[in-house]
């Protein structure tokens, strides 16, 4: 409370100011957030995709006399039931899911960015009608679509990349055009429009520029969005599809064997899925605390 | 006298993390007698409201407070924080700055008022409402009964001060600390307010600690006055003598600064009050002072009293006020040549507002009801003149100001040096924008943040054809020297500027496209006294320089009378009176503006140190010949 | 009030428009459309030209636009394949159990977050708050198949004392209220983490921006405790953001419930949603699209309405 009541009283008037030491531990308890999102994601990154190079272990072939083991100096993360190496289906799974949750958000950001500003900026009736169908397809959860669309066919991984990223845009369309809105009225913006800025470069020149904060910690979430959306998806069974595999998809192999008790086969598909959320979510968290004491 | 409150060598300092606490308040010495009002006056920054929450403990619990805060004898400070409770809101009653964020939104006030007396006293809940009934028809409130059960944001900014005061109130308090209850509110509501908390002090013989930075609103009804600067008392003691002759030359600067109705010059202080960490070793205001000599600034100088006041400047006494006064006054550039050559004429101008709609049917259409703003305004403005426009929030005002910008639709017509806005081509029209340009009330807000201080005033460069980034920066440079800023801020974001600053950078990049005509939109409120006056100084300048035509639009007629050749006055949408500002000030004919003109400070000579019998406005009537005096007095004063 | 009202049922019921024409677009206009998806993708040319003569499907798209809607005003959604039921019937059963999901889910998540909300905020700053702020990153981290999974493998494989799948004891003839409930604690545990990791975290954020108005202030100097402040001024009007992040939520949670009941085999709308897209059930999936996304609507509606009535600016507007 009583730094809550500090902040209160003192921001104002401007009285005070944080000293040169509390700033430099400010910055490093932010930058300890980013760090460590940083180093996680280099983790996850290098696993899934370095993986393949480092540790060759074939991830497809059947070893039938060693099926579903415990982990073993032969098979570090055990076997599934037909005796696949489970570590080398964990790097492939991560593989997998990168190869498409990464360009799918890349997608999903565009996506969001373009009809987020293009409301924002359109006149009003169109901006009315654009944020009514914003509204109806957010009703829809983002999962269920996924799950409409890839049951009208078997999705390959473009096609995977095209669902996920025509799909996850709408939430950060809504907050692009609501943060553009917000800027809109803006004095400075008026300032611009009086001096001759039209709506183009009023858009590319002050309202990107004034988003890029916020843009840039959103698009790192979204990151983490896509694998989740990606690995719920292909633990339905309705994304990657055998034989490829996915953090997902040996997820569900192993819960349909969880009477087994295959803890390997488990923990850590599902670990990987956490980390690579939570570096998403890390960098995204430490790089808000870092431009939010920037403004 | 029995004396309600003292603070006897008060100090706070406060910290924040893991630093070194840092003295905001330095040993502050004040009491407040029953029944007075004592004025705590010093500009943002100056600690004053750290002294409030020092004398009711709501500071941080990292604050360190040394010497003592005696209320009616008892020393605050050692009380245990259950017995301190039991003084907030009994024995001291309180009231903020903006009443609607310091009420609860969801509550209403006959329940917030009832709270606190039902807390102190422990009477029961009809008890207490009866109690709250009686306080709003105390304080003034219209059928107080029917409003108990409204909400906070249902009643107007000075309504909502008073039920602030009925609360503060409620428990009889012995001391009433108001903290800037004035500060955004209109000058008409901000007096009525004063005038509320003068009688209830003499009815319930109740102490009042008046915090403010605007020295001309406690000129009628403060007792005592008490000017902190930098954490520091600069100068202290009755309101009469202060008034009739300060002696530090911190205050005589803050008087004379304050734009009074018929004043010609205003006393402006360069540079920048300093940061808590900053603060100079010696005298504090040194830095910024003409007469310092070296002994300033090595240690603060002692307590020094001559006539009715106690200062704390070593060269008071040597210096003749008068001396001090003209350091401080700065010199207007020579009157332009003005054409007469009418820049900018509005004829029948209205503005529509438009209000969401009530019906199903309409919701469904995303139709709007429509409302009118703005009605049937006419005016012109010269060449190298100044209009200015002056109205209270909601007059609509800054909707002409829009309407004239092209901003907002509108319909009449806005003819710009002899063509119509509406007989225009895009392109015309587009080019006949880049005209008329704006200042607006909060400089940041008028900055993009991300941007370079340079590229915010070279913007409007690449729009007048002006070609490569090097050009650009170079005139950027050259606009900011005009306005008395140095190149090396260009590098800077606005984040990193102060407020007055801030709005030179505006005022530069206003300027950029050369604009015949700047719209000023309340371009000093919101910065402190000392800074709008050399503000104002600039502008006027700037205006005699190169015969720029101002519309300044503001919600005070003293700033506005120092700037302006014409006035219109805006009420309700209409535009209720309108001519030069020498016939608008002396003979007003609608009522309002004579109730606005009578709110304001007047211009007294004894603030510029001149003998006073010929000076002094006739306050309420605002006679004619009055103001032809002042007129014709100060006129001495440009040569 | 009757402004609000009617602005906000005029909003919704435009949404909801909007909403049901998507989704007539996603099933009639989709590649293939429905035809391919009952027959398979290796259908004959003819079989699917009959298909969709007896589905009214060669009709222009204006008139199957316009026979959706008289259909669906009539709450006719047509026949599932393959349980050869009608739609509207078969949903009803799986609606009640997810409900019941949601809503203990949700009373778990509030419950938990006000508590965290409250610490967070009034620490702010402080360890219990960083503390807080981290088991909130992480709970949002955690995919619900993986907590669910886990659950599964602690207290139905490793130490199984918790039931793991269904929503009752098949071998019991009448199944009681207890049997169902018992059935509901690991699904609703799990619903309700991915719940508190969302809520609370706006809530704490809230009852620290609350903590930090001027009222908190005015309140303090009328002599008031700091607990009769925080629970007697701030409380109250840290709550209202919740509301409407609960509404919004709706969709989020849903979707994770629908992970949720697939693992747990949990006969709910998501369970019957993944079981129809695995069979492709056509009318069963276009349905439960619908339906959650009217609910949807619904939820921030009422969501949007609460606020009113909690928000007296609101009200009086």
């Amino acid at each position: 409370m009583s730094h809550s009541l500090a902040q209160s009283i003192t921001a104002p008037g401007g009285a005070l100011r944080r000293s040169a030491a509390e700033r430099a531990a400010l910055w490093l308890g932010d930058r300890g957030t980013l760090v460590a999102g940083v180093a996680l994601a280099v983790f996850v990154v290098g696993f899934s995709l370095l993986g393949p190079y480092i540790y060759t272990a074939n991830p497809y072939a059947i070893h039938g006399r060693y099926a579903l083991q415990g982990p073993s100096a032969a098979f570090p993360l055990g076997t599934d039931q037909i005796g696949r190496n489970e570590l080398a289906r964990l790097i492939a799974g991560g593989y997998a899911t990168l190869i498409v949750s990464i360009p799918a958000a890349l997608l999903t950001f565009m996506l969001g960015i373009v009809y987020g500003l293009a409301a924002a900026l359109s006149p009003s009736w169109l901006d009315k009608v654009l944020m009514r169908v914003l509204d109806a397809i957010l009703a829809l959860p983002g999962l269920v679509v996924l799950i409409f669309f890839s049951a009208l066919f078997t999705p390959g991984t473009f096609e995977l990349i095209l669902l996920l990223g025509l799909t996850s845009w709408p939430g950060l369309a809504r907050i692009v055009r609501n943060e553009a809105i917000s800027q809109r009225g803006r004095d400075f913006i008026l300032a611009t429009r009086q001096f001759g800025g039209g709506t183009w470069y009023i858009a590319r020149v002050h309202i990107l520029r004034v988003l890029a904060p916020i843009l840039v910690v959103n698009a790192t979430f979204l990151i983490g969005d896509s694998v989740l959306a990606l690995s719920g998806l292909s633990f339905l069974g309705l994304g990657v599809q055998p034989p490829y595999t996915s953090w997902g998809g040996l997820l569900e192999t192993g819960l349909n064997l969880i009477a087994l008790d295959p803890w390997w086969m488990i923990l850590p598909a599902g670990l990987m899925i956490f980390l690579a959320i939570m570096a998403a979510n890390l960098i995204g968290q430490g790089l808000l605390a870092r431009f939010g004491q920037a403004r | 006298m029995s004396i309600v409150l003292e603070l006897d060598h008060l100090s706070v300092a406060l910290k924040r993390g893991r630093g070194k606490p840092i003295a905001v308040l330095d040993d502050i010495n004040l009491t407040v007698n029953a029944g007075e009002m004592t004025a705590l006056v010093g500009e943002s920054g100056s600690g004053k409201t750290i002294a409030s929450l020092g004398v009711i403990r709501l500071l941080p619990r990292s604050a360190e407070i040394a010497g003592q805060v005696l209320l009616a004898g008892t020393d605050l400070t050692r009380l245990t924080e259950s017995e301190m409770r039991r003084v907030r809101g009994r024995d001291i009653g309180m009231v903020f700055q903006n009443p609607l964020s310091a009420l609860n939104p969801t509550t209403r006030v006959g329940n917030q008022i009832a709270e606190v007396y039902r807390l102190h006293t422990g009477e029961t809940d009809r008890a207490a409402r009866a109690r709250a009934l009686d306080l709003l028809g105390e304080v003034g409130i219209p059928d107080p009964a029917d409003r108990l059960d409204d909400y906070p944001h249902q009643f107007s900014g000075g309504m909502r001060q008073r039920v602030m005061i009925a609360m503060a109130l409620a428990c009889s308090p012995k001391l009433l600390i108001a903290d800037e209850p004035t500060t955004g509110l209109d000058l008409l509501v901000a007096r009525q307010i004063l005038a509320l908390l003068s009688r209830l002090r003499h009815e319930h013989r109740m102490g009042v600690l008046f915090i403010t930075h605007d020295l001309s609103i406690v000129e009628e009804h403060a007792d005592q006055v008490h000017v902190l600067y930098a954490g520091k008392s600069v100068e202290w003691g009755t309101s009469r003598s202060f008034f009739a002759q300060p002696r530090h030359p911190y205050s005589q600067a803050l008087l004379a600064a304050v734009p009074r109705l018929g004043q010609r010059r205003l006393a402006s202080i360069p540079g920048n009050l300093p940061d808590p960490e900053t603060r100079p070793p010696g005298c504090r205001f040194a830095p910024r002072c003409a007469f310092r000599e070296p002994a300033c600034e090595i240690d603060y100088p002692a307590p020094d009293a001559v006539g009715g006041t106690v200062f704390a400047c070593r060269r008071a006494r040597e210096i003749s006020p008068a001396a001090m006064l003209d350091a401080v006054l700065e010199q207007p550039a020579a009157p332009p040549v003005v054409s007469h050559e009418a820049v900018l004429e509005v004829t029948l101008l209205g503005v529509d507002y438009e209000r969401t709609a009530t019906s199903f049917l309409q919701g469904v259409l995303g139709r709007k009801d429509k409302m009118r703003a703005l009605d049937d305004i006419s005016f012109t403005l010269n060449q190298g003149e100044c209009l200015g426009i002056v109205g209270q929030s909601g007059s609509g005002k800054s909707t002409l100001g829009r309407a004239v910008l092209q901003m907002i639709p509108y319909h009449g017509h806005v003819i710009l040096k002899g063509e119509a806005f509406d007989a225009m081509s895009r392109g015309q029209r587009k080019r006949a924008r880049r005209q008329i340009q704006v200042v607006f009330q909060d400089p940041k807000e008028s900055m993009n943040p991300r941007m370079r201080i340079g590229d915010i005033v070279a913007e409007p460069l690449k729009f007048t054809g002006l070609r490569g980034q090097r050009a650009r920066w170079a005139a950027a440079a050259a606009l900011l020297d005009r306005v008395g800023l140095s190149d090396q801020m260009m590098n800077l974001f606005p984040g990193s500027v102060s407020g007055g600053q801030a709005q030179r950078i505006a005022i530069a990049r206003a300027l950029a496209t050369n604009p015949g005509i700047i719209v000023l939109d309340e371009p000093t409120s919101s910065l402190d006294v000392s800074t709008q006056a050399l503000l104002l100084n600039l502008l006027k300048d700037l205006a005699r320089q190169d015969g720029l035509s101002y519309m300044l639009i503001s919600h005070d007629i003293a700033a506005v009378s120092y700037m302006a050749d014409r006035i219109a006055v805006l009420n309700g949408g209409q535009m209720v009176e309108y001519g030069t500002a020498q016939d608008v000030l002396a003979r007003p004919r609608n009522a309002y503006t004579r109730e606005l003109i009578a709110a304001s400070p007047h211009f007294r000579s004894h603030h510029l140190g001149e003998p006073s019998e010929t000076l002094t406005y006739h306050l309420s009537t605002a006679q004619p010949s009055a103001v032809q005096t002042a007129t014709a007095q100060t006129k001495e004063f440009n040569p | 009030m009757l402004r609000m009202i009617t602005q906000r049922l005029a909003t919704a019921t435009l949404s909801l428009v909007i909403l049901v024409t998507i989704v007539f677009f996603m099933t009639h206009a989709t590649p293939g459309g429905p035809a391919f998806s009952i027959l398979g993708q290796k259908a004959t040319p003819a079989a699917v030209n009959a298909l969709n003569q007896r589905l009214g499907l060669t009709a222009p798209l204006w008139l199957q636009y316009a026979i959706w809607w008289w259909h669906l005003l009539q709450g006719k959604l047509g026949y599932s394949y393959l349980l050869n039921r009608p739609v509207t019937q078969l949903i009803g059963d799986y609606m009640m159990n997810t409900l019941a999901l949601y809503i203990g889910a949700i009373l778990l998540a509030l419950v938990l977050s006000i508590g965290l909300g409250l610490v967070q905020g009034v620490t702010y700053g402080r360890w219990p708050a960083r503390l807080i702020g981290a088991l909130q990153l992480s709970l949002y981290a955690l995919p619900t198949f993986f907590v669910g999974t886990m659950f599964i493998l602690y207290f139905g494989v490793k130490w199984p004392i918790l039931p793991t799948g269904g929503i009752s004891n098949l071998r019991i003839e009448h199944p009681g209220l207890l049997d169902y409930a018992h059935h509901l604690v690991l699904p609703i545990l799990t619903v309700g983490l991915l719940g508190v990791a969302a809520l609370s975290r706006y809530f704490g954020t809230s009852v620290h921006e609350e903590l930090g108005k001027d009222y908190v202030r005015t309140a303090l100097a009328k002599g008031l405790t700091f607990r009769a402040v925080l629970f007697r001024h701030v409380l109250r009007n840290a709550l209202r953001p919740l509301v409407t992040i609960l509404g919004l939520s709706f969709p989020g949670i849903f979707a994770g419930s629908v992970l949720v009941e697939t693992v747990f085999n949990y006969p709910g709308l998501g369970y019957l949603l993944w079981r129809s897209a695995l069979s492709q059930d056509y009318p069963v999936i276009s349905a439960i699209v619908l339906l959650i996304g009217v609910l949807t609507v619904i939820g921030n509606l009422l969501a949007d309405l609460v606020n009113g009535l909690l928000d007296p600016r609101e009200r009086y507007e």
